[in-house]
């Protein structure tokens, strides 16, 4: 059995999931802190399934998105500094106030990974102890063609931490986007969020521990998947919106449909993704109108309209979730899942391990275009493989290759993604009963 | 007649320039668009037309040139396109008295209103492609023999060129290979010449059709009227409305010195059967509809959402997605011999001519 929990500032709501089976319907917890709420969600989910659960999974979006951001230091490395207020890149307002300070390290490279200047570290060195000595403690670091290389990042990382191991960073190679001012807003956001990500991280694994020792803890993705908890104090920007890729996931599980359609009505209005393979269909970027995009990989979501193309031929959930469902639903829809569940709490029960490639490969032909293809899918099955999946349960879910328009020649994206499932879980999730179902 | 610009101007310009260049990720545009209305907060932004110059008043195209690094990966620092124009005034022995847009779409259209503003210079309502060509040697000018040199270069580490070749291909191999070794794009100032030049070469009225199509795409109304009002505005025929099928990398051969791989997208028209296909390398050069040519470059294509009307671009295309097919003749210029000898399907490599020569 496996638990979908969702946790907000003071109240924990869980849900339990045996296969595609609900066992025990959401249900929700209040308490003084947020603490006292889980600890008493997971202790009567213990005395009522004991040793059955063998997977804990908590959705801590509303908690991340709802948290003052801590402080943050950014470090741009590029060859120049902005020359006037005009060019200097701009952060969301929600963001914006968290960085207490810009320091400009001249460095960066092109496409090619080839060093468009030398990293200019003596320089960093001198104001790094002004760094240090202040109050704040994240920092976070970007540099221009840090898709193609690392190495002026990691060069300004090392030399933080050799002068301080306690400080949170994040570097921007970690998120994938062609476009410098989505991985400052990332890695920004990321390290704001670092301090939180810890402190769920333990409020979770010392909860887990008491109540569930044999299961395996995760955090819901943005991409309908899970990853150990670890994880969530490194990189939490993985964990702020998930909900919309779970509401899908939880759709398609609930309905036993690892490929279509998935339509979710709501208060607010009707929405559609699609599911395929087992997991929702993903973008790289979560876009925020013209703004800076957050470089997460997120289930594709569009409002639903008039103008929906229904297609015969592909099979689709459709989930009523208004509160009151006494009149019909707009555009003629018929909800094809029994009554209004908590999909989403559904969905993060059901999340799979999910791993991510997204990066840049040279190279001269077509031989060479599949063999930078295969190893990226095996690096992406390795991937999962260290989140503590069964090297025996793992799917390539998604493998494109990307031609880059007005790029180098012999430079393509190649984007995979895996999934699988831990040894100890004996359940099939959606995307391995989606293989075994293709002819 | 010279106008105005206002903040609203922009953003439908922000919209048109992304219509029609669909093949390019809009996020530079965007940014530019954030500089441009910032810096309009502090200053006025002129466009006028060729019309209103005295005709040897000196003219340039600046643009940015790329191969490789995405601009919006290291947006400008500021100083590039100033620097550019100070060199060709240099060069010249003269000032320049407006600039024009090096193509009047995607990044390229919103350019020289940020130029406009930092150098307090009117931006010309034309320019020489009336959509996004890769090869800087494709343009209306080059078709009327005006010049393309001196080309005036500054790349992402400041530093410059100033290439003179008389020869437009040639400049463009020189230029290509010295914007991969500035880092992967520069800024440029290029095509210097007389307002009477531009006059009788360019394609005029580009820049505000962007801000048009942006006021229909933008607009509050249904998709069909929108895409009723582009018909009638670009003459647009919408080819199909299918579902992508199936996208292929390195779909061709490729040694033209052209930036990018070439890639092809089939989509599957499930109302008519009709198999689409869509041949790409930096723009989409060729619309195949069960084999027989719909659309082949220089004719224009962009692919919309189908249900809310919006661009869809090339990098954010999936298998499964629906998409409208749109296409709408270029500029009449590009229908010439010599306009077709620079940008039909056998200049990017595809053994077609266009359809409109073998009428000629």
């Amino acid at each position: 059995m496996r638990i979908g929990l969702r946790l907000q500032e003071n109240s924990c709501r869980s849900i339990v999931l045996d296969g595609r089976t609900i066992v025990s319907a959401a249900r929700e917890i209040q308490a003084g802190s947020l603490a006292e709420a889980l600890d008493s969600a997971l202790s009567g989910l213990s005395r009522e399934f004991g040793s059955g659960v063998r997977d804990i999974t908590a959705d801590v979006g509303h908690v991340l998105a709802t948290r003052k951001l801590a402080d943050v230091v950014a470090v741009h490395i590029s060859p120049r500094p902005p020359a006037d207020v005009f060019h200097a890149a701009r952060l969301p307002a929600h963001v914006e106030p968290a960085v207490s300070r810009t320091v400009h390290v001249c460095g960066g490279h092109d496409m090619r990974g080839r060093p468009l200047a030398q990293l200019d570290l003596e320089a960093f060195l001198t104001v790094l102890p002004s760094i240090l000595s202040g109050n704040v403690r994240n920092v976070a670091i970007t540099s221009v063609g840090s898709t193609a290389s690392t190495d002026h990042e990691t060069r300004i990382a090392d030399a933080i931490l050799s002068n301080d191991s306690e400080m949170r960073i994040s570097i921007s190679s970690d998120f994938y986007s062609s476009v410098f001012r989505d991985r400052d807003y990332t890695t920004v956001l990321n390290t704001a969020l670092m301090a939180t990500g810890e402190e769920l991280a333990a409020l979770l694994d010392a909860a887990g521990r008491r109540h569930f020792p044999a299961a395996t803890l995760s955090f819901a993705r943005n991409d309908g998947g899970r990853a150990p908890l670890p994880r969530l104090a490194v990189a939490p920007v993985h964990g702020l919106r998930p909900e919309p890729a779970s509401a899908i996931l939880g759709a398609a599980t609930l309905a036993g449909v690892p490929n279509g359609e998935v339509v979710i009505c709501t208060d607010s209005g009707v929405s559609a993704g699609h599911i395929r393979d087992g997991l929702p269909a993903a973008n790289s970027l979560i876009r925020q109108g013209y703004e800076a995009s957050l470089a997460s990989n997120a289930a594709v979501v569009e409002s639903y309209t008039a103008n929906h193309l229904i297609r015969p031929d592909v099979t689709s959930v459709i989930a009523d979730l208004r509160t009151e469902q006494a009149t019909p639903l707009p555009f003629g829809l018929v909800p094809t899942l029994p009554s209004a569940q908590d999909v989403a709490l559904v969905g993060s029960a059901a999340a799979p391990l999910t791993s991510w490639i997204d990066r840049l490969e040279t190279i001269s032909g077509r031989t060479d275009l599949a063999a930078v293809q295969h190893r990226a899918e095996e690096d992406a099955q390795s991937a999962v493989v260290q989140l503590g999946a069964n090297p025996g349960q793992i799917h390539i879910i998604e493998s494109n290759v990307f031609a880059m328009p007005y790029g180098n020649p012999g430079i393509v994206r190649i984007r995979v993604q895996a999934a699988g499932e831990t040894s100890s879980n004996k359940e099939r999730f959606l995307a391995a009963e989606a293989r075994c179902a293709a002819p | 007649m010279s106008t105005q610009l206002t903040a609203d101007d922009v953003r439908h310009l922000r919209t048109g320039a992304h219509f029609l260049a669909c093949a390019i990720d809009p996020t530079a545009i965007h940014v530019y668009t954030d500089m441009v209305l910032q810096a309009m907060e502090h200053q006025s932004l002129e466009l006028t037309t060729v019309d209103e110059l005295a005709s040897d008043d000196l003219v340039v195209a600046v643009g940015m040139v790329t191969q490789g690094l995405f601009i919006a990966d290291m947006p400008p620092v500021g100083d590039e396109f100033l620097g550019c124009i100070k060199a060709m005034e240099a060069s010249l022995g003269r000032r320049v008295r407006a600039i024009y847009p090096l193509a009047a779409a995607n990044i390229n259209g919103m350019i020289p209103l940020m130029v406009g503003l930092q150098a307090s210079l009117p931006v010309i309502d034309s320019d020489p492609m009336g959509r996004v060509f890769p090869l800087i040697s494709q343009t209306t000018l080059n078709i009327g023999q005006v010049p393309i040199s001196p080309i005036a270069m500054m790349g992402v580490t400041g530093e410059r060129a100033l290439v003179e070749a008389n020869n437009p291909q040639r400049a463009e191999t020189l230029v290509r290979a010295l914007v991969t070794e500035l880092g992967g794009w520069a800024a440029t100032a290029m095509y210097p010449c007389t307002a009477a030049q531009l006059k009788e070469h360019g394609v005029h009225g580009s820049v505000s059709r962007m801000i048009r199509i942006g006021q229909i795409q933008d607009a509050e109304t249904s998709v069909e009227r929108k895409f009723l009002m582009l018909a009638e505005l670009l003459d647009a025929t919408r080819v199909a409305r299918a579902r992508v099928s199936h996208i292929e990398g390195l779909s061709r051969p490729t040694d033209l010195g052209l930036p990018a791989q070439p890639s092809s997208v089939t989509l599957e028209d499930e109302s008519t059967g009709q198999i689409i296909r869509l041949e790409i390398q930096n723009e989409i050069l060729l619309v195949l509809v069960d084999g027989a040519i719909a659309a082949a470059v220089p004719d224009m294509v962009t692919l919309l959402n189908s249900e809310h009307g919006t661009v869809v671009t090339l990098d954010d295309v999936r298998v499964g997605n629906v998409v409208d097919v749109l296409t709408y003749p270029a500029a009449a210029q590009w229908y010439s011999p010599a306009g077709l000898d620079l940008a039909e399907p056998t200049a990017f490599g595809i053994p077609l001519r266009h359809p409109r020569r073998s009428h000629a």
